[in-house]
C-alpha cells in the first residue's frame, strides 16, 4: 500500500478521542460521567462541545491532558491519541511535556485558575523556561510580548501585577496568554467566557477568533452557550447525560437540528430578534432533569423527557447515524433523526 | 386571609405600585485615617413600576442592579431617596413600621444552593415567613402544601431538606417561600442565571404563570439580555450605579438610543446570522465606582465621546413618551 499513515496526512486531526469512557467511583456507585464518547479536532478548527452541567463535556476534555485526578476517575477503555500517539497510556514525564506545550488549557474562572501569590509575569515566564529552555531575560521579554498580544496596555508593567490587581475580563486574557505562550498545536477552552459579562466575553472570544486566524491553534471550545457556537465555531459536539447525542458543522446544527434535545434546548431558550408579536410566546420546556448516571443505560437516556420518544427508544441505546445521505457530517444518535431532518416529525 | 394584627396597606395610586425616585446607595469607604470618596453603588435611580407589571433590570457585573433591587427592599439601606410601596414612603419608616410592608414584598435570589438553610426542611423553609407573621401551624401548614403544588413541587418533598433537591426545584423552593404571604411585589435577582437553559425555561414559565394568575408584580434583575426581553414589559439599563436608558421593552430592544445599550445588545451572540448588527467591542473595563468619570460615566468607554460629555452629565430624558435616555447625543 502506497497510502501515507494516517498521521502524517495533511487532512489528519490533529487530535482523536475515540470511544472514551470515563467513570467516577462513589461510594454510593460508580458514576458514569462519559460514556463512549468520540470526536476529532482538524489542525486549525474551532470545534465546540455544548451540554448542559453534568453531561460530561468538562471532564471529556480534562481527560485530554490527563488531569483527572484517578482514583476516583477511572478510564475504562477508549483511546486519546494526539497527532498519533496515544495519551492515555502515556507517561507522566511524557504528559508533563505536552501539557501547555503542545495542548493547553484555559479554565472557565481565571481568579481560582491563576496563582495568587504569583506576578503574571512569573506564571507566564515559568511556562516558557520549563518548556521552552528560554532564559529568565527571554522568558520575561517573550512574556510581555504575550500579553501585548491577547490586548492588555502596559503589558510590560502589567507583568509585575499580581492576578488580584486584575479584572476578570484581563485576567482571562492572562490566562489565555499563558495557555497560548508556547504556542500549543492545541488550545481546550473550557467555559473561558462564562464568568464574564456580554461585553468582555465578546472581546475574548474576538480575541480566540483572531488567535487562531494568527497561530493556527486548534480549539476545543467547551461551552453551554449555544449563541457562543454559534458565532465562533465551525463543528458542534451536543452532549447529554455522558454522550455524545449529535454532531454537524454549525451550520447544519442550528438549521436543521435533529436530535430532540438539541432541538428542546434551541426552543427553551428565549431569542434576542423575535418579532414584537412572538415576544409572550411561551419557552418550551423540556420536561423532568437529567438522568442519574449511576444507572447503566438501557435505553436512550433522552427518552424519559423527549416528547417523540417510542417504544424501542425506552429499550434500546440508539446508535450514531448520519441523518440524510445529503449530510454526510451530521451525526445524531435518535431513531428518529432522519424524520427529523426531513422535517417530519412535529 | 389570616393576617392576624397586620394591615394591609391601601393603594392609594391606582395602579402603581412601586415609586423609586432618587435613590442612592453610597458606601463610605476609608484609606488608612482618611476617608476616601464613597463607593457610588446606586447614584440616584428613580423608575416605577405599575401592579402586574415586570420591569427588568439590566447591566453588568458591577452596575449597581442587585444592590438597587435589594436598597429597594431595605434589606440594605438606602443613604437617601423616596421609595413609595402603593403610596407610602417606605424608606422614612423606622423598622418597626415598615414591617408589615415587608410582606408585600419578597425576594428570590440567584444562588438556590446558598438562599437555603441547608438544616431546615422544605416545609420550613417555606412556612418561616408564615410564622413570623403569625400564621399558626394548622392554616400555615396547609398553605405550605398549597404552594408547593402551585410551584410544582411534589408533595413528598415537603419533609426534605435543600441538598436532596436539583438546581430548578431548589429554586421552585426560594419562588414558594416568596410567595408564602400573598406579596404584590417580587424581586427576582438574577433567578435563573444559575440554571441550565432547560431548566430555566421551566422557571420562567412558572415566574409568568404565577403572574397571570396571582397579579404579582416583578422587578426582574439579571445579566441576560434575552431572558430579560422574554419576561420584561419594560427594561431598566444600567450603568455604574445610574439608570441610562429606560423604556418599553420592544423600543429598548429594537430602537436602543443609549451607546452603552446599542453596544450591550450587540455583544450577545446571536444563533442565525442573519440579521446580527454590527458588533460594538467596548474597550477595557468598568471603571473604578469609587472614582467615576467626571461627566457621562459612560464616556470612557462610549466610541461617540465629544468633550462635553467630560464638564457636564447627561439627565435621563425623552421625547414625551416612556423611552428616557441619558445621553447628550441621543
Amino acid at each position: 500500500m502506497t497510502t501515507p499513515y494516517p498521521d502524517q496526512s495533511p487532512a489528519a486531526p490533529i487530535l482523536e478521542v475515540e470511544d472514551l469512557r470515563i467513570a467516577f467511583v462513589s461510594r454510593d456507585g460508580i458514576v458514569r460521567a462519559v460514556d463512549g464518547v468520540s470526536w476529532q479536532l482538524q489542525p486549525a478548527e474551532m470545534l465546540g462541545i455544548v451540554g448542559e452541567s453534568g453531561c460530561g463535556k468538562s471532564v471529556s476534555a480534562m481527560s485530554v491532558l490527563k488531569l483527572l485526578p484517578g482514583p476516583p476517575a477511572m478510564y475504562s477503555s477508549g483511546s486519546i491519541r494526539f497527532r498519533g500517539e496515544e495519551l492515555l497510556t502515556a507517561s507522566e514525564v511524557r504528559m508533563r511535556q505536552l501539557r501547555g506545550n503542545a495542548i493547553s488549557m484555559i479554565f472557565q474562572d481565571p481568579m481560582t485558575s491563576l496563582n495568587p501569590v504569583l506576578t503574571i509575569g512569573e506564571q507566564i515566564a515559568e511556562v516558557l523556561i520549563l518548556h521552552q529552555k528560554l532564559s529568565k531575560r527571554a522568558a520575561w521579554k517573550r512574556a510581555g510580548e504575550m500579553l501585548d498580544l491577547v490586548g492588555i496596555p502596559e503589558p510590560n508593567q502589567r507583568l509585575r501585577d499580581y492576578p488580584h490587581q486584575f479584572s476578570g475580563g484581563m485576567r482571562q486574557r492572562a490566562m489565555i496568554s499563558l495557555a497560548l505562550a508556547c504556542n500549543p498545536a492545541v488550545l481546550i477552552a473550557d467555559e473561558p467566557t462564562t464568568a464574564l459579562d456580554v461585553t468582555i466575553q465578546a472581546q475574548i472570544m474576538e480575541l480566540l477568533a483572531r488567535l487562531r486566524r494568527e497561530m493556527g491553534t486548534a480549539i476545543v471550545l467547551i461551552t453551554h452557550d449555544l449563541g457562543v457556537v454559534a458565532e465562533c465555531c465551525d463543528r458542534v459536539v451536543v452532549m447529554y447525560a455522558g454522550s455524545k447525542v449529535e454532531e454537524a458543522t454549525v451550520d447544519t446544527l442550528f438549521a436543521r437540528p435533529c436530535h430532540p434535545y438539541t432541538r428542546g434546548l434551541l426552543a427553551a431558550m428565549p431569542g434576542l430578534d423575535m418579532a414584537a408579536d412572538a415576544g409572550h410566546r411561551r419557552l418550551a420546556e423540556i420536561p423532568g432533569m437529567v438522568p442519574s448516571l449511576k444507572q447503566a443505560a438501557i435505553g436512550c437516556r433522552f427518552a424519559p423527557r423527549c416528547a417523540a420518544a417510542q417504544e424501542c427508544c425506552h429499550v434500546t441505546i440508539p446508535e450514531l447515524v448520519v441523518v440524510a445521505r445529503e449530510a454526510p457530517d451530521h451525526l445524531a444518535a435518535c431513531f428518529r433523526a432522519c424524520e427529523a431532518f426531513r422535517g417530519e416529525l412535529a | 386571609m389570616n393576617h392576624p394584627n397586620v394591615t394591609t396597606p391601601h393603594t392609594k395610586t391606582g395602579s402603581l405600585l412601586l415609586d423609586v425616585r432618587n435613590l442612592v446607595k453610597h458606601y463610605p469607604t476609608r484609606t488608612f485615617w482618611r476617608d476616601s470618596p464613597p463607593v457610588k453603588a446606586v447614584d440616584g435611580i428613580s423608575f416605577s413600576l405599575g401592579e402586574g407589571e415586570t420591569l427588568g433590570l439590566v447591566g453588568e457585573s458591577g452596575c449597581g442592579k442587585s444592590t438597587a433591587a435589594k436598597t429597594l427592599m431595605r434589606l440594605i439601606e438606602p443613604t437617601s431617596g423616596e421609595i413609595f410601596l402603593a403610596g407610602t414612603d417606605i424608606a422614612k419608616l423606622s423598622l418597626h413600621s415598615f414591617r408589615p410592608y415587608r410582606r408585600e414584598m419578597q425576594i428570590v435570589f440567584q444562588d438556590p444552593y446558598a438562599s437555603l438553610n441547608p438544616r431546615m426542611r422544605a416545609c420550613d423553609i417555606v412556612a418561616e415567613p408564615l410564622r413570623n407573621f403569625g400564621w399558626d401551624s394548622k392554616n400555615g401548614s396547609e398553605r405550605v402544601a398549597d404552594l408547593f403544588h402551585r410551584v410544582g413541587l411534589d408533595p413528598d418533598a415537603l419533609r426534605k431538606y435543600p441538598h436532596e433537591f436539583s438546581g430548578g426545584q431548589r429554586q421552585r423552593l426560594g419562588i414558594a417561600r416568596a410567595l408564602a404571604l400573598k406579596p404584590k411585589l417580587i424581586v427576582c435577582d438574577e433567578p435563573v442565571s444559575a440554571l441550565d437553559v432547560s431548566i430555566q425555561a421551566q422557571v420562567i414559565n412558572l415566574l409568568e404563570d404565577l403572574q397571570t394568575d396571582l397579579g404579582l408584580s416583578y422587578i426582574f434583575v439579571a445579566h441576560d439580555l434575552a431572558v430579560v426581553r422574554h419576561i420584561s414589559r419594560r427594561v431598566a439599563v444600567m450603568y455604574l450605579g445610574r439608570i441610562v436608558e429606560i423604556g418599553p421593552v420592544e423600543a429598548i430592544y429594537t430602537d436602543p438610543k443609549h451607546p452603552y445599550t446599542r453596544a450591550l445588545l450587540s455583544a450577545v451572540p446571536k444563533i442565525g446570522k442573519s440579521q446580527r448588527p454590527e458588533r460594538i467591542l467596548l474597550k477595557g473595563d468598568l471603571p473604578n465606582p469609587a472614582n467615576p468619570p467626571s461627566g457621562c460615566t459612560f464616556r470612557t468607554r462610549c466610541q461617540q465621546a465629544r468633550s462635553e460629555c467630560a464638564e457636564s452629565s447627561p439627565q435621563l430624558t425623552g421625547n414625551g413618551d416612556q423611552h428616557l435616555v441619558s445621553c447628550h447625543f441621543a
